[in-house]
């Protein structure tokens, strides 16, 4: 009872429990196991980073109390420039530092905006998301741009963006884990994840201690955007091409893994291995479903219905173990 | 300067302090000092000033008018920053803490001691908060909890262990014992006694005047954005103090 007592007073073991019973049940009930199958398991591990990387930025601003609902945008416009840059015969590499750099200066303003007005992020990015999604639009002409002949099968920057470690290990999963455990130590070990968690909790208690909240909350905003521009190039380079609508719908499904991972909408709460857990458990939830032949437009339900159940959950065994 | 010249006996003086808000007036020329380890309580209706007073020292707001010196020293004082720089140290109701981090990560807040590339140094902050609470007569299990699950008067504990362990030199309490039961009221007069044995001075703001004259040295009361009486304990008793309290809020 006292040990079952302790694991629950961590906040990402129900998110833990959720995800191993997710992974049970639709190994037994996808039609012939597929869903452990390794090829299922290397497909999954492609895809599911383009959004993981993402969910793992905005984790850490939620946990300083603020949202970016941009990064559906943020995401095609840096994956834009990139195709662009390569296509102005800029080499591979230099393209992604400056998508990288166009993510950080998207965030910037993002970051600057909600500060300097003081308007819920809720709205600041909002407003942003359409915006830059009515830019991209009308600047690409929503025409798709082939990249293949930039980063062809087999170039070093394919292999580092979309490779495969070993005949299982996609190198996407690396990258993910890579920024898992950077922003773990960041978040967890470093002083400026004292200032994340205190401004989100406290802002007034951090702002009175002499921490620049505003900065810190900026800085936030700008890791996701690096983040944004990092996925974007992964996302190219797996697909060949950029697409004007990459990125569509995944502001609420990066919320929806924070949340699901134990991260408090009010800012303040939240862990690095809860958020990696969410992340994990919304594409199993998407992949899962396809395979037990669920029809693809009823899996927004689901991970809507999750997404409700979960914070349930967790404010349910948070009263039972205070 | 007449200001210069007593700066051996002022930790703080703050001269002639106005501060509008908007047209509305919140301080018309205020002056107020504070000597070396003196415990001055800070008192008045609500609106009338203190609070301002005290946000211009601790750098929440900045004064339209008027000077302040510090230990002898004009300074300015633009953001709690350069406040806490100085070594004033707040200590307030509810913004003093973030009720969801840990113990030592609070005391730390923004004054983290690093090994090497900012990673914190977990253990010697566990340690320091443990001995800093120590002091204070305040045992916890560990430092791990976070301030949430502590009681009222543990976290105002928690608070000022933290402004006694960074050596401040001037600690400004606001309301620390609205809100808490008559245990803990007396748990945090004691942390303010030993405050005083640290020789550290404080001001201490506060609706109630019984817990404040146990404790404090002089007694400031302001109404309507004036100081009206400035007294040594020794020469008002508690009915006395009342009563100007209240005539003071009255007049005009």
């Amino acid at each position: 009872m006292n040990q079952t007592r302790r694991f629950y007073s961590f906040r990402s073991s129900s998110t833990l429990v959720v995800f191993v019973t997710l992974v049970v049940v639709f190994s037994i009930f996808t039609p012939n196991h597929i869903f452990i199958n390794e090829r299922n398991i290397a497909a999954l591990g492609k895809l599911f980073p383009d959004l993981g990387i993402i969910a793992l930025g905005i984790g850490v601003l939620m946990i300083c109390g603020e949202f970016d609902l941009s990064v559906g945008s943020v995401l095609p416009f840096c994956s834009f420039i990139f195709a662009q840059q390569m296509i102005a015969d800029f080499s591979p590499f230099v393209s992604f530092f400056v998508s990288l750099l166009v993510g950080a200066i998207l965030g910037l303003i993002n970051g600057i905006i909600t500060v300097k007005t003081k308007m819920p992020s809720f709205i600041t990015t909002l407003g942003t998301l359409m915006f830059w999604r009515g830019i991209l639009y009308v600047w690409s002409k929503m025409m798709p741009m082939s990249i293949r002949t930039f980063v062809p099968s087999g170039s070093p920057f394919q292999k580092l963006m979309a490779g495969n470690l070993n005949a299982y290990i996609p190198v996407q999963v690396i990258w993910f884990a890579i920024f898992a455990v950077i922003l773990s130590i960041l978040l967890h070990f470093h002083r400026f994840g004292n200032w994340i968690y205190s401004t989100g909790d406290n802002r007034d208690a951090a702002h009175a201690m002499g921490i620049r909240t505003d900065l810190v909350k900026i800085i936030c905003f700008m890791i996701v955007g690096v983040l944004c521009g990092f996925s974007a190039c992964m996302q190219s380079v797996r697909l060949g091409s950029f697409a004007a609508t990459q990125g569509v719908g995944f502001e609420f499904k990066a919320i929806s893994a924070c949340v699901i991972g134990g991260t408090s909408l009010r800012g303040g709460i939240g862990s690095m291995t809860g958020i990696f857990l969410g992340a994990l458990t919304i594409p199993i939830i998407d992949n899962g479903l396809i395979l037990m032949r669920v029809p693809v437009f009823a899996i927004s339900a689901f991970i809507g219905l999750a997404t409700i159940l979960f914070v349930l959950l967790n404010n349910y065994i948070e009263r039972k173990t205070r | 300067m007449e200001y210069e010249n007593r700066q051996n006996d002022d930790i703080v003086r703050m001269v002639n302090i106005e501060k509008w808000f908007g047209r509305v007036y919140a301080l018309r020329g205020v002056d107020f000092h504070l000597k070396r380890g003196e415990t001055v309580g800070l008192l008045g209706d609500n609106g009338a000033g203190k609070s301002t007073l005290i946000k211009i020292l601790s750098g929440y707001h900045v004064a339209d008018k008027g000077d302040i010196y510090f230990d002898g020293k004009k300074v300015v004082i633009r953001s709690p920053r350069d406040a806490r720089r100085l070594g004033i140290e707040t200590v307030y109701q509810e913004q003093a803490l973030a009720p969801n981090l840990s113990i030592s990560r609070n005391i730390f807040m923004g004054r983290e001691p690093v090994k090497g590339f900012g990673i914190m140094d977990k253990k010697l902050m566990d340690e320091e908060s443990m001995q800093a609470l120590q002091n204070l007569g305040l045992r916890l299990r560990s430092p791990d909890l976070p301030v949430v699950t502590l009681s009222g008067g543990e976290r105002q504990g928690v608070a000022i262990a933290r402004a006694i362990h960074f050596k401040a030199k001037c600690v400004i309490l606001d309301e620390p014992t609205v809100a808490l039961s008559v245990k803990e009221v007396n748990e945090v007069l004691e942390f303010i006694r030993e405050i005083q044995r640290e020789g550290i001075s404080s001001i201490f703001i506060t609706h109630n005047l019984y817990h404040v004259y146990e404790i404090a040295e002089r007694f400031v009361v302001m109404a309507r954005g004036k100081k009206m009486t400035d007294v040594l304990k020794e020469d008002v008793t508690l009915d006395d103090l009342s009563e100007l309290v209240i005539k003071s809020a009255l007049v005009e």
